[in-house]
């Protein structure tokens, strides 16, 4: 099983260096061109010198509806999976996570709370509109409001911008309330910040349809059943893209995406580990995988007025040391994950690496597990209900934690529930225990910021639990916008957060993705969308 | 005929408001409304935020005065919108439902055509090998799980033929065709458990109609046997089997769910199943009240239909 997607970059794109060059040092220095700089792990192969071929149509299985396609304040991970080809943002992310100019020419830092942006001249929008600062200030002021079909309940994942300040046709000031490095990365990660026409919502019905700049003009979406895309001609990459049309396909069953791919009538889908794997001899195939955003966490609770035994901090390290990730990765991913912190592996330069995980902050010890249950009092141990989902892998890594804990004498009771149960139960904090999963973020705050008080959901998850050295980082991460300065910082911060765990921290799993033997150049991205798409062609 | 049928739906409309009203409520008890859903993994969400989310989407009132905003929509026709896309309701169920009935009808048909004949089959040739075979074919009808079957169809022929039915929605009226094939073997998978039903059924009632003395006594005029078992005896035997019929007509439509997920078709029990994990109320409450009409409605049709099958039923 291979990755057998041809690598490479667009014609057109610029690189990392050069962006470097134009983003110019003003006032307190410029960001560095990367909100997440470095090489992840996912797919590192040299690009194949394959001639591309341009033309065709591809159709793409998505598990799932998006239920809208409104560019603003969808929750969904599906409603970016089905609009993220018709829109870009002010910058992107390749397939390492390098972060590169898109619509934005270049930005500079003017001080703490001002970044000052300026537009590529002559980009398009589908309906032929050029764009100008006056959209991206009407984008972001529907990211601080999203209308209806979005949901405002998106806003909190919006960094401090205060406002938008047009300056001229192709300049803006973005304004902060406070100082926030998590701009650029918001930016990158698209996901609640497509740049859209100044006007749109009063001009096509957002649900149904979309008007951006992105490579293919969507010509609509049928709830429940499919969206269809064409080539958008005049795209600001020129030359690009290469397919003549798209077609996301919704088919929520797994076995309809595999019969589907057997007989041709999709070009690839996301499927499970083993579901992929079964597929691999198959000579029409190309099973694909990467490393994936999602991790699996164990959570506690730590709330006034209770006193259970975790709430002492040798209990949670005794957990912790008592979980034997390497047997995990091995009875329930068949060898496919990795160990993860609290940021997970190939997150740019902000995990902590795979040799500290295993050989410290997550290493299986049981005498030591053992010996800090009784230094707690608890060498007996407990009894705890662990709610889980009742969907994909949950259940079966929930049960092999609770057959490893039972060496400490920790009984667990599982409750697995469906999703909205525990969606409710975690986030009003009715649990003791969840073992719950993570997913992408548009900046190494978002996997942390839950752990400073300042966080809303702190004072409900674990009011008592206190981290002085961590927080202190995580508050001083969040204000520093030079990410060279900013990684020591989050590593410190991590560490001090493994060494008094609150959240456990288990494996981070793969993602597979099966296409047929003519898609080319695609790749399993990191962030969980299907971003590889936008760069696929077809070997006719 | 006429005061029958008015008497029968003025019983239906208390039903379908306690229906309503169960189903208001039932929804709202599921832990969990789609405000925990929409947050469901943003930790950095305040309560203030959340309220806002509530009064976007109508949901900061109470329950009584949620109902009544609800019913009396219902009565003018209008379902209100989808909390998760702000489509209006009747265009989401509109389109389901004309997925689901083409589904269902398909799927009743193939039962029918399928499971009456082999019924009478079975009955006139009865303890032979066509018997034996009908009734293990019944017994394993009834045990097959259809997602079971769907899933299997679909893998037989993307392995065999390199064939699935297609992708997109392709409606009867635009290409025929290509919507039979498209339905054909979902409505196979889901008609087989009502095949077995109706097929026990016929043979059961035959069996028992077949001796009957009318039966015997039409056979002793020397009417011919082809005539007694079609005339007589059959439209006699179908009396329960309508009645069969139309409860599977319910039992169908939620069985559908999981078929049109398999399948991939926008029906109404894949857009409600969507909507439940959704917390949806408008769609969930409007697709479950038309899934109660229906019932109500294809029973008041059987009640009818025992009336022309049987006039006594009706005078009575």
């Amino acid at each position: 099983m291979s990755d057998e997607s041809s690598g490479g970059s667009a014609g057109g794109e610029i690189d990392r260096r050069e962006l470097l060059k134009k983003a110019g040092a003003v006032g307190a220095g410029a960001v560095a061109a990367s909100a997440l700089t470095g090489t992840a792990k996912a797919a590192t192969k040299r690009p194949r010198a394959t001639p591309i071929k341009r033309g065709g149509r591809i159709v793409w299985g998505l598990e799932s509806d998006p239920a809208h396609v409104a560019p603003f304040g969808g929750i969904l991970t599906a409603n970016h999976w089905a609009k993220e080809f018709a829109y870009d943002s002010l910058v992107e992310w390749d397939r390492n996570l390098n972060v590169r100019p898109a619509l934005a020419e270049k930005y500079e830092i003017l001080n703490k709370t001002q970044i000052r942006w300026t537009l590529k001249k002559g980009v398009r929008f589908h309906n032929g509109k050029e764009l100008t600062a006056a959209d991206v200030k009407y984008s972001v002021e529907r990211m601080l409001n999203p209308p209806l079909p979005g949901s405002i309940s998106t806003v909190a994942q919006v960094p401090a911008i205060d406002r938008v300040q047009v300056v001229s046709k192709y300049v803006f000031i973005l304004h902060l309330k406070q100082p926030d490095a998590r701009v650029i990365g918001f930016f990158a990660w698209q996901r609640y910040a497509p740049i859209v026409p100044e006007g749109l919502y009063d001009q096509i019905n957002v649900a149904r349809n979309a008007i951006g700049t992105g490579p293919y003009r969507m010509l609509g979406y049928e709830p429940n059943d499919r969206v269809e895309y064409v080539k958008f001609a005049r795209h600001w990459k020129t030359g690009f893209p290469y397919m003549d049309s798209m077609q996301l396909k919704i088919l929520g069953d797994e076995q309809a995406r595999v019969a589907a791919l057997r007989a041709g009538a999709i070009d690839g889908a996301t499927l499970s580990v083993e579901v992929a794997r079964s597929l691999a001899n198959n000579r029409d195939l190309t099973v694909l995988k990467g490393p994936n955003a999602a991790f699996r966490e164990l959570q506690m609770t730590i709330k006034r007025g209770e006193d259970k035994p975790w709430h002492k901090k040798a209990v949670r390290l005794a957990v912790n040391h008592a979980i034997n990730r390497a047997d995990i990765i091995r009875r329930v991913y068949s060898g496919e994950a990795e160990y993860s912190g609290h940021v997970p592996p190939g997150y740019g330069p902000w995990p902590l690496s795979d040799k500290e995980l295993r050989e410290k902050y997550e290493k299986f010890d049981l005498p030591l597990a053992r010996k800090l249950m009784r230094d707690a009092g608890h060498a007996r141990g407990f009894s705890v209900t662990m709610t889980t989902f009742a969907l994909q892998d949950y259940p079966l890594i929930s049960a092999v934690v609770q057959s490893q804990l039972k060496a400490i004498n920790i009984d667990v009771q599982i409750v697995a529930q469906e999703a909205g149960t525990f969606a409710a139960n975690n986030g009003r904090g009715t649990f003791d225990w969840d073992l719950t999963g993570r997913g992408m973020r548009g900046d190494v705050d978002g996997y942390v910021a839950e752990f400073h008080p300042a966080a809303p959901v702190f004072n409900i998850w674990y009011p008592e639990y206190r981290n002085p050295k961590a927080w202190r980082g995580i508050g001083n991460g969040r204000i520093q916008l030079d990410p060279a300065k900013r990684v020591p910082i989050y590593k410190a911060a991590q560490r001090e957060l493994m060494l008094d765990p609150v959240q456990v921290p288990l494996v981070a799993i793969k993602k597979y993705q099966v296409v047929r033997k003519r898609v080319k150049n695609m790749y399993v991205a990191f962030s969980d969308f299907n971003t590889g798409l936008r760069n696929v062609w077809l070997d006719r | 005929m006429v005061s029958y049928t008015l008497r029968r739906i003025a019983f239906a409309i208390p039903t379908l408001i306690i229906v309503s009203i169960g189903i208001f409520l039932l929804v709202r008890l599921l832990p969990g409304d789609i405000i925990d859903i929409l947050f469901g993994g943003d930790q950095t969400a305040s309560e203030e935020v959340k309220q806002q989310a509530r009064e976007q989407l109508g949901l900061d009132g109470s329950y009584a005065e949620q109902y009544w905003n609800w019913i009396s929509g219902v009565v003018q026709g209008d379902f209100g919108f989808s909390l998760r896309n702000a489509e209006p309701v009747s265009n989401i169920v509109f389109d389901a439902m004309t997925v689901t009935l083409e589904l269902v009808i398909l799927a009743l048909l193939i039962a029918t055509i399928v499971g009456v004949p082999l019924g009478v089959l079975s009955a006139v040739k009865r303890d032979t090998g066509w018997d034996l075979g009908a009734r293990v074919g019944g017994l394993v009808g009834l045990s097959v799980p259809s997602f079971w079957l769907a899933t299997l169809l679909l893998l037989f022929t993307s392995r065999a033929f390199g064939w699935v039915p297609p992708l997109v929605y392709i409606s009867p009226f635009d290409d025929p065709v290509a919507n039979l094939s498209q339905f054909i073997l979902p409505a196979l998978s889901i008609s087989v458990f009502t095949m077995a039903i109706v097929m026990r059924m016929v043979r059961a009632t035959m069996l028992e109609v077949l001796g009957q003395d009318y039966v015997r006594t039409a056979r002793a005029k020397g009417v011919g046997r082809k005539t007694v078992v079609s005339k007589h005896a059959l439209r006699n035997a179908l009396i329960p089997v309508v009645t069969i019929i139309g409860f599977e007509i319910g039992v169908l439509i939620g069985g559908a769910a999981i078929i049109e997920t398999i399948f991939g078709l926008p029906g109404v029990g894949y857009v409600l199943l969507q909507a439940i994990f959704g917390r949806d109320y408008p769609v969930i409450q409007a697709m479950t009240l038309l899934i109660a009409f229906t019932f109500i409605f294809a029973n008041l049709l059987v009640d009818l239909l025992y009336g022309v099958l049987d006039p006594r039923i009706s005078q009575e």
